[in-house]
């Protein structure tokens, strides 16, 4: 079974981020990029499968400018065998990357597409979920645990109340949580084969999608600083504030 | 910072690698005198314990440029780490210049791939700066060899599948008769290793005294007798060159930290970033560093062009290590009080660079070094 995993290049985890002062998004210049958290969990259960021989190729797909090409090596370096680049200069919309995701199975017919579950700068969560009813295809998202059985792909859910596990038939679309796996580091060694495994550059157009953005960003703005604090003299005076002033009680 | 001939991709690896894995533990290390070794498995999984081999010996195949910035990057994490692995690659780098194509594959995969950890054993009690003056000897003994004598400050040795020992074949020739051995503590016996040295800093990179009384079998002379000398010296360019890249690493990461402190740091309202007075230092550490990795850069250029670098490497070493010493010292005294509590790395970076004037030849050795090729 071939398995296509999604990665996206995000401002690294560690970065703290600054609003551009036009307010027109957050700042990249400068910034240390790196592959998506969620989708480097992702890819290591990808490759978790084929090392367990129920994957049998892994695909990683990217799509973004020329230096999302560095975020497909570093799956490449962590053990996928092949990438697919479609390029595009602007910051594409999650029904975009879902459209083209759609266009990338519809050629690579793959038993199975992991996606990171969100990622880490727009937090949209929303691109697995478009994937699959794009597809008509199952999905099985927020998943900590994934398990490839002789009729279906077993998901358990991180849910609100707590877990919950499906069967889906496979082909399916799976989105990784937090705890499906820890993701290794790419080895120095498989960094320097990574640079010859293939990348295969596509752009939005080979699958028909128009990347221009369907939603306007009005204005980015800094979360409101924390306000000080004030002492009260009694509980009377806490429980009257808590009652007219926060509207908690 | 530039690095603009190092492979981004290793490094950027390496980065986060050091960041993730080496750096939380690295106080920890310090504080208990905990051994480095403690992160054998992840560095021999990540591929660092091979890094200065090529492919062919099981290496991952960098080149000299990145092989530099991954030892900065990983001293400036953990300075004990640092000290583990350099002295793994002077094990296996001795090996590589001395030994035949059949004891270079019998040897250095397993090493590449941290499977086996090495140690290399030139210094002894009395033959530091001057190995000329060793007095542990190895005479023929049947097939083999037995070697007999005590080595000091050696890296590795507790825990070391193999030690490079150097050792006398011919007493009266000096230098000229030395030759290296490979000792397999586990295979041959009588090798009695002592405590762990207490030390001022790298205090998890830890160094011990290794009494030699063993027989080796006859493939373990690396190279023809006599050719050791020449087997270290070579070796000793590249161990020099990952000193410099030590203390750079180190000296980077006590300017980041001193100049994120000095803007976050107020005194009367102001950052004291704001004042002349450190700005001025700033910008002294920032071009002490500089100057040190011009001249690693151009002992890196020739190491990569495969062209004989002593002379570059003892003046990257001798200029870089006491540049750390600077620098450190700036850095902590910018922090102040803080500086100087455990709390904050920049103690201990004070510390752990301080043996690098010290080790693989001293500052006044390196001069002696310089000194010589330009005087005759």
């Amino acid at each position: 079974m071939k398995v296509l995993v999604t990665v996206k290049r995000v401002v690294d985890y560690n970065v703290k981020i600054r609003v551009k002062s036009d307010g027109s998004g957050v700042e990249l210049a400068n910034v240390k990029m790196s592959m998506n958290p969620f989708d480097e969990i992702a890819v290591e259960e990808a490759i978790r499968l084929k090392e367990a021989g129920k994957a049998t190729e892994i695909i990683a797909v990217s799509i973004g400018p020329q230096a999302s090409a560095e975020t497909i090596r570093t799956a490449l370096a962590m053990g996928a065998d092949r990438g697919i680049h479609v390029k595009t200069d602007v910051a594409p919309e999650p029904l975009t990357v879902a459209k083209i995701l759609k266009g990338v199975v519809a050629s690579e017919q793959p038993g199975l597409v992991i996606l990171g579950k969100q990622a880490i700068d727009d937090d949209c969560n929303q691109t697995g979920q478009m994937l699959s009813a794009l597809l008509g295809w199952p999905q099985g998202t927020f998943a900590s645990k994934l398990v490839i059985e002789a009729d279906g792909i077993v998901v358990t859910r991180e849910v609100d109340g707590g877990l919950q596990t499906v069967r889906l038939a496979s082909p399916a679309v799976v989105t990784a949580d937090l705890r499906l796996n820890e993701p290794r580091y790419a080895s120095l060694p498989n960094i320097m084969k990574a640079k010859k495994k293939p990348i295969a550059e596509k752009t939005p157009a080979d699958f028909g999608v128009d990347p221009s953005p369907r939603l306007a960003v009005l204005k980015t703005i800094d979360p409101a600083g924390r306000a000080g604090g004030v002492k009260v003299a009694s509980a009377a005076e806490l429980v009257a504030k808590l009652k007219n002033e926060a509207g908690i009680l | 910072m530039s690095r603009p001939h190092a492979d981004a991709e290793v490094v950027a690896g390496m980065d986060t690698f050091c960041r993730e894995v080496l750096a939380p533990h690295a106080a920890g290390i310090d504080e208990r005198g905990q051994s480095a070794t403690l992160h054998r498995r992840q560095l021999a999984e990540m591929g660092l314990m091979g890094l200065n081999l090529p492919t062919e010996l099981g290496g991952p195949g960098v080149d000299a440029w990145t092989l530099f910035e991954c030892v900065a990057l990983v001293a400036a994490a953990c300075g004990s780490t640092a000290s583990m692995v350099t002295a793994h690659y002077l094990a296996t780098d001795s090996i590589l210049h001395g030994g035949s194509s059949e004891q270079k594959a019998r040897w250095l995969p397993p090493a590449a791939t941290g499977e086996h950890l090495g140690a290399f054993a030139l210094t002894e009690p009395g033959a530091g700066s001057n190995p000329a003056d060793m007095t542990t000897m190895a005479v023929r003994d049947g097939d083999g060899w037995r070697i007999k004598g005590t080595k000091h400050f050696i890296s590795n040795a507790g825990e070391a599948d193999f030690l490079v020992v150097y050792a006398k074949t011919d007493r009266a020739a000096g230098a000229r008769g030395i030759s290296a051995f490979v000792v397999e503590p586990a295979v041959c016996g009588g090798i009695t290793i002592g405590k762990p040295e207490r030390t001022m800093g790298v205090r998890g990179g830890h160094v011990f005294e290794v009494v030699l009384d063993c027989i080796v079998p006859g493939d373990s002379i690396l190279g023809r007798e006599g050719s050791g000398f020449r087997t270290a010296l070579k070796t000793l360019d590249g161990g020099r060159l990952d000193i410099a890249a030590c203390a750079i690493g180190i000296a980077e990461a006590a300017l980041a930290a001193a100049t994120a402190w000095a803007k976050e740091r107020e005194i009367g309202g102001h950052p004291i970033a704001d004042f002349q007075g450190l700005q001025w230092m700033i910008a002294d550490m920032a071009v002490d560093i500089a100057a040190a990795r011009g001249l690693a850069d151009a002992a890196t250029a020739k190491r990569q062009a495969g062209e004989r670098f002593s002379l570059e490497a003892s003046m990257a070493k001798l200029y870089a290590s006491e540049m750390a010493t600077r620098v450190t010292d700036a850095a902590l005294q910018i922090h102040g009080g803080y500086g100087y509590t455990s709390d904050l790395p920049l103690e201990r970076y004070a510390r752990d660079v301080r043996i690098f004037r010290i080790f693989e030849g001293s500052s006044e050795v390196q001069r002696n070094i310089i000194a010589r090729t330009l005087l005759g």
